[in-house]
């Protein structure tokens, strides 16, 4: 899931510090899981908001606030809240945002959360980052763990010299992931596949930003 | 010789390193290069080392030749993706530079920018795969150059690392991506260097022992402590501790020269690698204790 964090709130009040109505919009999906836009932060958010002498016309949880086309109809029965509305607070992920960004293009839109990176939850409110979107899988040959993600210089072929004891040279609280897929290799007795192998220079076009994807067969005539 | 004519014909190497420093005052890396002169068999360039921001490795190397040393370019992935590597390869090597040594590189939050974005495009393994195409007159994407590059490549490798088994993999991988020389994290402990060159034996690469001078027990701690792949042995730190204050740095020259001498005598290893650390004026003192000149 994308893992979020509340942004600062002075940063989002000075964002927003011209607008007097705002309308919530939060995500069923991963900013729930975060707790940062599902129907409790909503709830706070507004409270804080009028506290602040602000007003706000309406609250909704989207199912998956980045489906545009289904959060433009799961919105439809808010229209006079939105009409209403100065601006737009969403309280979801970037992707989230730009929904409403694309779903109405006369309002000014506010991230109230900042997206960190693409997660695993391990156990309530703990969240790790385990894949990068790189766009061409290599876990097949790393006995599944991401080295692109898991170590901070994203090698390739082993460690670097900066491993000690197991640990990773940018943080004793990060294990090596080189040593953490030598380990997991070894125990799947794949260790001569993980050592004859020399993974070449990786292909970097295949995360070229913007990326697009269709996976729609066009109907033939 | 030069220094690939010196491993080659097997005589005992010895390298030492000039780190450049940050700005354009370089009085002083002068004089640490003219004390040098005619003592080694090539000196190592560091490439920003430990992330900080310093003169770029290529022109100290330049500098170096014209103060009569052989200089090692020392290349890191840190700061540069594949096309600023290649390109900077084919400068150093018109330039006169024929020795590079392959590393990845501290990371950037080591150093004095961490908020710089760490390019890692390629790693080591891969960056001596390079080096070997511009040998062949092949770019990293296949393309042929007008004109090859002809460089001595090297890389490095820790053999006191914890673990060791992911770290020699790494070894291997290095050696046939056509690493011909190795040079060594700092060792103290020659009968554990024994070991590790047992199996470094089996692969046609000559190995330089690093070195590294132990000033106080108190460095050697912090070296046991803090730096990755080094181990200071407690029989060392001891003798540190019994020498005093006044007599430590003397000590534990004459434990880096001890270990070299044995190194050599003994024909552990193809030559030594003395990393001075802000002390490149001892390097021709602990050059004479080993015998070496
Ligand atoms: S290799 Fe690429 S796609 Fe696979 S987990 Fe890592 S970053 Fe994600
Ligand atoms: S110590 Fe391991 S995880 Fe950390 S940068 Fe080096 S190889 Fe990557």
């Amino acid at each position: 899931m994308i893992i979020t964090k509340k942004r600062d709130f002075k940063e989002l009040m000075e964002n927003i510090k011209n607008y007097k109505s705002f309308f919530l919009l939060g995500c069923s999906e991963c900013a729930t899981l975060c707790g940062t836009g599902g129907e409790p932060e909503l709830k706070a958010m507004k409270e804080t908001l009028e506290a602040e002498g602000k007003s706000v016309t309406g609250t909704f949880v989207a199912k998956t606030g980045c489906q545009v086309l289904g959060t433009k109809v799961e919105l439809k029965p808010f229209k006079e809240a939105l009409d209403k509305t100065d601006c737009i607070i969403v309280m979801s992920c970037g992707a989230g945002t730009q929904s409403a960004v694309e779903l109405y293009e006369d309002k000014p839109v506010f991230p109230a959360n900042d997206s960190l990176f693409l997660g695993n939850m391990t156990r309530l409110q703990f969240f790790d980052e385990r894949c990068s979107l790189c766009g061409k899988c290599i876990l097949d040959k790393t006995g599944g763990i991401c080295p692109i993600t898991a170590c901070p210089k994203g090698l390739l072929n082993g460690p670097c010299g900066g491993c000690k004891d197991g640990h990773c040279e940018i943080s004793p609280d990060i294990k090596c992931a080189w040593v953490r897929i030598y380990e997991r290799m070894k125990k799947l007795d794949r260790l001569q596949e993980l050592c004859e192998v020399t993974l070449e220079a990786k292909d970097w076009s295949a995360s070229q930003k913007p990326r697009t994807l269709v996976t729609r067969e066009e109907k033939k005539k | 010789m030069s220094f690939r004519e010196i491993l080659n014909s097997g005589k005992f190497a010895v390298t030492a390193e000039v780190g450049p420093p940050k700005g354009t005052d370089i009085k002083e890396m002068i004089h640490h290069m003219e004390l040098l002169k005619g003592k080694l068999d090539a000196v190592n360039v560091t490439d920003n080392q430990s992330a900080v921001m310093r003169i770029c490795s290529i022109a100290v190397c330049k500098i170096a030749m014209e103060h009569g040393l052989e200089p090692i370019l020392q290349m890191t992935c840190r700061d540069r993706n594949r096309i600023g590597l290649q390109s900077d390869l084919l400068g150093a090597n018109i330039l006169g530079i024929k020795n590079v040594l392959c590393m990845t590189g501290d990371h950037v939050s080591a150093g004095d920018h961490k908020g710089a974005k760490p390019v890692y495009d390629i790693e080591s393994v891969q960056l001596l795969n390079a080096v070997d195409g511009l040998n062949k007159g092949k770019d990293m994407s296949g393309n042929d150059l007008k004109g090859a590059t002809d460089f001595f490549q090297g890389a490095v490798v820790t053999p006191e690392a914890n673990p060791i088994e992911p770290q020699l993999m790494k070894f291997e991988k290095k050696v046939r991506a056509g690493a011909n020389f190795f040079q060594t994290q700092a060792i103290y402990d020659i009968e554990k260097f024994k070991e590790f060159m047992k199996h470094a034996r089996k692969f046609p690469v000559k190995i330089l022992a690093g070195f590294v001078v132990l000033k106080s027990a108190g460095m050697a701690n912090f070296l046991n402590n803090n730096v990755p792949g080094i181990r200071v042995p407690q029989t060392l730190i001891d003798e540190l501790k019994a020498a005093g204050k006044e007599k430590a740095l003397d000590t534990g020259m004459n434990i880096t020269a001890r270990h070299i001498k044995q190194l050599r005598d003994e024909k552990i290893c193809d030559g030594v690698h003395i990393m001075a650390i802000g002390m490149e004026d001892k390097v021709p003192m602990i050059m004479e204790k080993a015998g070496l000149i």
